[in-house]
C-alpha cells in the first residue's frame, strides 16, 4: 500500500487523458483494481498450439451451458405418461412419457431446436474428447508434476464428473436405447456387495424402472448439481493455473523462472476470443449436419423392449467394452451372491482407474524419487519410460472402447461374433504391450537422433549443369525472426505511440517493418 | 482473539496477484519501432484485408441465420449458415490477434510461490496454538462438539438418503408370477395354445399386471420349439414345464437385466442383446449360458395348457430373476 | 480498399469454398431425401392388391406359371433340391412350403446358393419377380402347403394401415435383431440379422410369416394380417427412408459413428485450428 510502483520516462502524464482514464479512476477508488488488473492484462500465454486444447473443452463447456439453458426451456423432465400428437407422424397416437414427448418436440416444433440439441449432443461428445486430449498432453509432458498435483487431481475430477454427467444427460430423452442404458447402470448399481439392492432402491426410488422418480433425479443432476460443481472444478483449475502460471517448452529464452508467449491483453484475447468462435462455429455446424441420436426414430423407453447395437456415447464405451469382454464370473455361497462379471468391469474397474489417474503424479514421484518444482516441460521421448506406459495405458482404453462394438465389427467385417469376442478378450492385454514395448524403443532412437523436435528451415535443392544437387539454406520464413528475440517484458508504457501525432493507431500495424 | 499476535515477519503488503511483481521493479518502457511490437505478418495490409473478408463473411453467416430463421428454418440451413458465419468470424479475430498484434516474444518472471519458513511457522502455530487454547481444559466441550456433529450428520443423511425410496426388503427375489397365472401378451391378449407356429416367439405377462414396474420384472419370453403334444424337457426336475412345444424364459438378463429379445430358431438360441451373452434352450437346454458374460441360466417358467387350450404357469419363478446382488441365496 | 482488393486469393478462397459446398451438399442430400419420402406413394408397391383385405395371399396359379416354374426349377434348382423339390443331402426337402416361402428366398436373391456352407446372404436376384413367382408356383403345384405356411405369396395393402403400431410392433418384435434403424446386426455363431433397407413389401410380409432361416415365425396367432401391413408399412416407409432431419444419418449405426465423428471431426479438426492458431515450436 504504501509502496508506489515507480515508473520510467514514459510516465502517464504525457498521456491525454481518455474516457477509459476516468471510468477506470472511478472504478478503482472504490475497488482498486488498477494495478492487478493491470498486472493480470501482463500475464503471459505460452504460444504453443497444444495449450489451447485445455481451451477447446473450456468452450465446448460454454456451449453446453448455453444450449443446456435453452433445452431446459422446451424439455419436461417428467416420466408421466402422455400420448403424442405432434409433428411426427410415424409416433402419432404412441404413449411415452412427457420427457420423451417433450424432447421429440423440441427436434421437430421448436425452432432451431434440433440444432441446438444436437449441438449439446456434439458439444458434450467434444468437451470429453478435449478434456482426454488435453490430458493427455499434460500427462506426457509432465506437466502434473510438483506443484500442479493438485490441479492435476482437479482436472482428472473433471475428466470424470463431465463423464457421469454425459450419461445423466444421455439418459434424460428417455427414447428406447437410453432407457436400456439407465437399466444397466441399475444392475451395476445392484451389483455392489452388501449395499447394492438398497443403493439401487434409494436411487431409483424404487425397484426398476422406479415409478418415474429417475427422470425428474437425473435432470435435477444433470442441470443443475453437476454443473454448479463442474463450473466450480472449472474456476478452482484456472485459479490454480493463474496463480502457479503457466508450464513451457524449453526453448530460446524460456527457463525455469519465466514465461514466454503472448500477453493477455490484447495478443491472447483477440486469438482465443476468436477460438472460442471457431469452437462455437464447428459445434452449431455438426449439430445442424450431422445427425446425432435421432430419438425419434427410435421410439420411448418401454422396459420389455429392446434394439440391438446398442452402444453407449463414446466416452462410456470402454466400461461397457469392459462389461463385455468379462468373463461369466460369479461367486455364490454363504447364502450371498457376488456378481462378479458385472461388479468388476462396472464399479471397481472405473474405480481403480479414478485412483490410479488422480494418484498419478505421487506414483511417478515414488517411482523417480524427482520431488523437484517443475515449470519446463519433458518432451515426450525424453521419458521413454512415462511415454511408453502412457501410450499402454492409451492403448488399452482405445482397445476397451472398440470392444464396445463387437456387434457392429462382427457385422460389418462379416465374421462370426464368438470370434470377435474371444479375439478382444486376449488384443485388449496384447495390443497396450506390444504399444507400449514399441513406444519406448521409438523414444530411445529419437532420443540418440540429432535435431529431433528443432524448428526446420526450409532448404532449397538445387540441380546443377552436371546433374549434382546441392541444398542451399533459404530465407528466415516470416515469423521465424521473433523465435530468436529475446524475450522482454510486456511494457507498460509505449513511446512513440501517443502525442507525435503521426501515428494514433495500434502499435505495428499501419507501419510496415520489415524483418531483419 | 485479535490480541494474538502471531509475530508476522516481513512487511510485504498482503494481496494475491499484486504481491507476485516485486514492488520495486520498474514499469518496463517499449519504444513503438521495437521488434517485440511489430506484428507477425509480413505484409501486414495484406492480412488486414483477409481480415476484413473473414469478419464480413461471418456477417454475412449470422445475416443469413436471421434470414432462415425469420421464414421457418430448416435444420441443415441454420447449422450451414450460423456455423459459417461463427467460424468466419472467430477465424477472422484469431487471425487478427495472430497476425496483426505484437507478437513478441513477451515474458512474465516467475516467483515462488512458497511462503518464507517464518510465514509457514507462524500459520502453522495459529492454527495449533489458538486451536489448542480453545480446546485446552475444555476437552469435554470438544467430545459434545464432536458427538454433537456426528449425530448431525447422521440424522440429516435420513432425508437425504433414506427418503429417496423403499428399502428393497425382498423385492427382488419376487415376480407377479403365481400358481396359474394366465399368459397374456403385452396387450393383455391371452396367449392361446394354437397362437404360437413352430419357430415362433412372444414376449408374455402374468395376467392382470399391467404396470410399468411389474412388466418390467415379469416380462417373459415364451418360444416354440415343437408342435403339439411334443412335452420340451429341458432338464430331468422340469419334465411338465414345457407342454406342446412351448418354453418359457424370464426375459430379463442374468448379466445385465437387459430383455433377452433374440430369438434364434434355427439354433435354438436366445442372445442378450445388451452384450451378447447366448442361452441353449430346447431338448435338454434350459437356457444354459454358454457364451458372454452371463453368469447364469435364464430361469424357466413352468407351463401347463388350461382346459380352455390358454397356456397358464404351473408356479412362479423357483428364483430371482435377472442379474445378480449381495441378498440373492438361491443359485 | 486497394488492399482489401489485393487479398482475394485463392488460398483463403478455397476452404470456404469446400466448406460451403459440403453445407449444400448435405442441404440438398436431405432435402431430396425428404421430397423422396413425401412422394413416395401410400400403396406401397403392389398396385394389384385389393383395397379391402390388407394382405392378400396369392396361392392359385395358371398352368403356364406352372408350366414356366417347372422348366426354371429343373434348370436351376434341382440339382441340389431334388426335381420333385423332395430334398437332398445337400439341400432342404421344399415339399408343403409353400409359395411364400419359395417366393421369398429366391426374390430376396438368397436362392440360388452360391455356397451352401455359410448363412445365405441377399444378392441381385436371379429371376426376375415373374420368374419368382413361377418357381413358386411349381414347388407349390407339387405338394399341398402344410399347416402353419402361408397359403400363397402375400400382397400387402397398407393403405389403412397405422405407422405407429407399426413403429410400436417393429420395437417389439423386430429390433432386438435388426435394430431399431433396421441396418441388421451380427447374431451368434457367425449368423446375422439382414439389413431390411432393400426389402420390399412381398418379402417383409413373407419373412415375417415364413420364417426364414434364424428368424422366428410369426403366425396369424401372434400378429393378424393388419398387425403384419402395419409392420411392413412402418419399414418401407420410416426404416427405409428415415427421418434424417438433423442432417446426414451416419449409417444408423448410432454411438459408434457418432463417437469417431465427435472425436475425427470435432475434437480433431478443432485442433488442427488450434495447430494453426499456436506455435509449432
Amino acid at each position: 500500500m504504501s509502496t508506489t510502483v515507480p515508473t520510467t520516462t514514459g510516465s502517464p502524464s504525457r498521456r491525454r487523458s481518455t474516457p477509459v482514464d476516468s471510468g477506470l479512476g472511478w472504478l478503482d477508488d472504490r475497488l482498486g483494481v488498477a494495478k492487478g488488473g493491470r498486472i493480470f492484462m501482463d500475464k503471459i500465454f505460452p504460444d504453443h498450439w497444444s495449450f489451447l486444447l485445455g481451451e477447446i473443452a473450456l468452450y465446448s463447456f460454454v456451449v453446453l451451458l448455453a444450449t443446456g439453458v435453452f433445452l431446459t426451456l422446451y424439455f419436461v423432465p417428467s416420466a408421466a405418461q402422455t400420448v403424442y400428437h405432434g409433428v411426427y407422424k410415424p409416433l402419432d397416437g404412441v404413449k411415452m412419457s412427457e420427457a420423451y414427448a417433450s424432447s421429440v418436440n423440441i427436434s421437430f416444433a421448436v425452432r432451431s431446436g434440433l440444432v441446438i440439441r444436437q449441438m449439446h449432443h456434439w458439444a458434450a461428445d467434444v468437451f470429453i474428447g478435449s478434456i482426454a486430449v488435453h490430458m493427455c498432453r499434460i500427462f506426457f509432458t509432465g506437466a502434473f508434476r510438483k506443484p500442479r498435483e493438485l490441479n492435476w487431481i482437479v482436472g482428472v475430477s473433471l475428466l470424470f464428473l463431465a463423464i457421469v454427467n454425459g450419461f445423466l444427460g444421455y439418459s434424460l430423452p428417455d427414447d428406447l436405447i437410453s432407457g436400456t442404458g439407465i437399466r444397466i447402470a441399475y444392475s451395476i448399481l445392484l451389483s455392489i456387495p452388501l449395499v447394492g439392492s438398497y443403493l439401487a432402491t434409494l436411487v431409483f426410488g424404487g425397484v426398476f424402472p422406479g415409478n418415474g422418480s429417475i427422470i425428474p433425479r437425473f435432470f435435477i443432476l444433470h442441470v443443475l448439481i453437476l454443473p454448479a460443481i463442474i463450473a466450480g472444478l472449472i474456476g478452482a483449475h484456472l485459479f490454480m493455473l493463474v496463480r502457479q502460471k503457466h508450464t513451457q517448452f524449453p526453448g530460446h529464452g524460456r527457463t525455469e523462472d519465466n514465461v514466454v508467449g503472448s500477453p493477455m491483453f490484447p495478443t491472447f484475447m483477440a486469438k482465443t476470443t476468436g477460438f472460442l468462435f471457431m469452437v462455437t462455429g464447428v459445434l452449431w455446424a455438426l449439430g445442424g449436419l450431422a445427425q446425432i441420436n435421432p430419438i425419434w426414430q427410435f421410439g420411448p423407453y418401454v422396459p420389455y423392449k429392446i434394439s440391438y447395437a446398442v452402444q453407449p456415447d463414446w466416452y462410456m464405451g470402454w466400461l461397457d467394452g469392459a462389461m463385455r469382454i468379462m468373463p461369466s464370473w460369479e461367486f455364490a455361497g454363504f447364502g450371498h451372491t457376488i456378481p462378479f462379471m458385472i461388479f468388476l468391469p462396472g464399479v471397481l474397474f472405473p474405480g481403480l482407474t479414478s485412483i490410479l489417474f488422480i494418484f498419478w503424479p505421487f506414483i511417478e514421484q515414488k517411482l523417480t524419487g524427482d520431488r523437484a518444482e517443475h515449470h519446463l516441460l519433458d518432451r515426450p521421448r525424453d521419458r521413454p519410460r512415462r511415454t511408453a506406459v502412457g501410450a499402454a495405458f492409451l492403448a488399452f482404453y482405445f482397445m476397451l472402447f472398440c470392444a464396445s462394438s463387437t456387434d457392429v465389427l462382427a457385422n460389418f467385417f462379416q465374421v462370426s461374433l464368438n470370434v470377435v469376442l474371444w479375439t478382444f478378450r486376449f488384443i485388449v492385454f496384447i495390443v497396450p504391450i506390444i504399444v507400449g514395448l514399441f513406444t519406448y524403443r521409438i523414444c530411445l532412437d529419437m532420443t540418440g537422433a540429432s535435431h529431433v523436435g528443432k524448428r526446420k528451415r526450409a532448404v532449397l535443392i538445387v540441380r546443377s549443369a552436371t546433374g549434382a544437387y546441392t541444398t542451399v539454406d533459404t530465407e528466415a520464413r516470416p515469423g521465424d525472426g521473433h523465435h530468436e528475440l529475446e524475450p522482454m517484458l510486456v511494457p507498460g508504457f509505449i513511446e512513440g505511440l501517443d502525442g507525435d501525432g503521426a501515428e494514433g493507431g495500434e502499435p505495428g500495424v499501419r507501419r510496415v517493418v520489415r524483418r531483419p | 482473539m485479535s490480541d494474538v499476535t502471531t509475530d508476522e515477519p516481513g512487511d510485504r503488503e498482503p494481496g494475491g496477484l499484486a504481491e507476485e511483481q516485486a514492488p520495486s521493479a520498474p514499469l518496463p518502457l517499449a519504444s513503438f519501432d521495437d521488434p517485440h511490437l511489430q506484428p507477425l505478418a509480413k505484409q501486414p495490409g495484406r492480412a488486414e484485408g483477409v481480415v476484413g473478408i473473414l469478419l464480413v463473411v461471418g456477417l454475412l453467416g449470422f445475416a443469413a441465420y436471421g434470414a432462415v430463421y425469420w421464414v421457418g428454418g430448416q435444420p441443415q440451413v441454420e447449422g450451414i449458415s450460423l456455423g459459417v458465419g461463427l467460424f468466419s468470424f472467430g477465424f477472422g479475430l484469431s487471425a487478427w490477434g495472430k497476425y496483426l498484434l505484437p507478437q513478441g516474444p513477451f515474458m512474465e518472471k516467475r516467483h515462488k510461490l512458497a511462503s518464507s519458513d517464518d510465514e509457514r511457522a507462524a500459520m502453522a502455530a495459529a492454527i495449533v496454538e489458538r486451536g489448542g487454547m480453545m480446546v485446552k481444559r475444555r476437552s469435554f466441550l470438544g467430545g459434545i462438539l464432536g458427538i454433537g456433529g456426528a449425530v448431525m450428520g447422521v440424522v440429516l443423511a435420513f432425508p437425504l438418503l433414506r427418503s429417496l425410496g423403499p428399502v428393497p426388503a425382498k423385492t427382488f427375489d419376487v415376480t407377479n408370477w403365481h400358481k396359474g397365472s394366465r399368459l397374456v401378451d403385452n396387450l393383455g391378449r391371452p396367449v392361446h395354445v394354437a397362437d404360437l407356429e413352430v419357430g415362433g416367439s412372444l414376449t408374455v405377462f402374468p395376467e392382470g399386471y399391467t404396470s410399468e414396474e411389474a412388466m418390467a420384472v415379469d416380462q417373459t419370453i415364451l418360444i416354440r420349439i415343437a408342435g403339439p403334444d411334443v412335452e420340451v424337457v429341458t432338464e430331468p426336475s422340469r419334465a411338465t414345464w414345457g407342454p406342446d412345444g412351448y418354453l418359457a424364459f424370464s426375459k430379463v438378463c442374468t448379466h445385465a437385466g437387459c430383455p433377452v429379445g433374440l430369438f434364434q430358431h434355427q439354433t435354438l438360441q436366445l442372445l442378450c442383446p445388451c452384450h451378447q451373452s447366448l442361452f441353449n434352450v430346447g431338448q435338454g437346454r434350459p437356457a444354459t449360458n454358454v457364451f458372454g458374460p452371463a453368469p447364469r441360466p435364464l430361469p424357466q417358467l413352468p407351463l401347463y395348457v388350461d382346459d380352455a387350450g390358454f397356456l397358464r404357469s404351473q408356479a412362479g419363478y423357483d428364483q430371482p430373476i435377472g442379474p445378480g446382488f449381495w441378498e440373492r441365496t438361491t443359485t | 480498399m486497394r488492399t482489401v482488393r489485393k487479398t482475394l486469393h485463392i488460398r483463403y478462397l478455397l476452404p470456404a469454398a469446400v466448406v460451403v459446398a459440403v453445407g449444400v451438399g448435405g442441404l440438398l442430400t436431405s432435402l431430396s431425401a425428404g421430397a423422396s419420402t413425401r412422394s413416395r406413394t401410400p400403396s406401397g408397391a403392389n398396385a394389384i392388391a385389393a383395397p379391402t383385405p390388407p394382405i392378400r395371399y396369392v396361392g392359385t396359379f395358371t398352368p403356364a406359371q406352372v408350366h414356366e416354374g417347372q422348366v426354371l426349377f429343373e434348370a436351376n434348382c434341382s440339382s441340389c433340391h431334388g426335381t420333385q423339390a423332395e430334398g437332398s443331402a445337400l439341400a432342404p426337402d421344399l415339399q408343403g412350403l409353400g409359395p411364400a416361402t419359395v417366393d421369398f428366398w429366391v426374390s430376396t436373391g438368397r436362392m440360388p446358393l452360391a455356397d451352401a456352407s455359410v448363412q445365405a446372404t441377399r444378392k441381385p436376384a436371379r429371376f426376375d419377380n415373374q420368374q419368382a413367382t413361377a418357381i413358386s408356383a411349381y414347388v407349390a403345384s407339387l405338394a399341398p402347403t402344410a399347416p402353419g405356411f402361408p397359403s400363397g405369396i402375400p400382397y400387402v395393402d397398407t393403405k389403412a394401415s397405422s405407422l405407429s403400431m407399426g413403429n410400436r410392433l417393429f420395437v417389439l418384435n423386430c429390433a432386438a435383431c435388426h435394430t431399431i434403424t433396421g441396418a441388421g446386426d451380427a447374431l451368434a455363431d457367425g449368423a446375422y440379422a439382414p439389413s431390411l433397407h432393400v426389402a420390399t413389401s412381398t418379402q417383409v410380409a413373407e419373412a415375417v410369416r415364413t420364417g426364414p432361416g434364424n428368424m422366428p415365425v410369426f403366425g396369424p396367432g401372434t400378429l393378424s394380417n393388419a398387425q403384419v401391413a402395419d409392420i411392413v408399412a412402418y419399414v418401407t416407409g420410416p426404416i427405409q427412408h428415415p427421418n434424417d432431419r438433423g442432417g446426414i444419418g451416419l449409417g444408423g449405426i448410432g454411438p459408434v459413428a457418432e463417437g469417431f465423428v465427435a472425436l475425427l471431426i470435432g475434437v480433431g479438426g478443432i485442433m488442427l485450428i488450434a495447430f494453426w492458431l499456436g506455435e509449432r515450436a
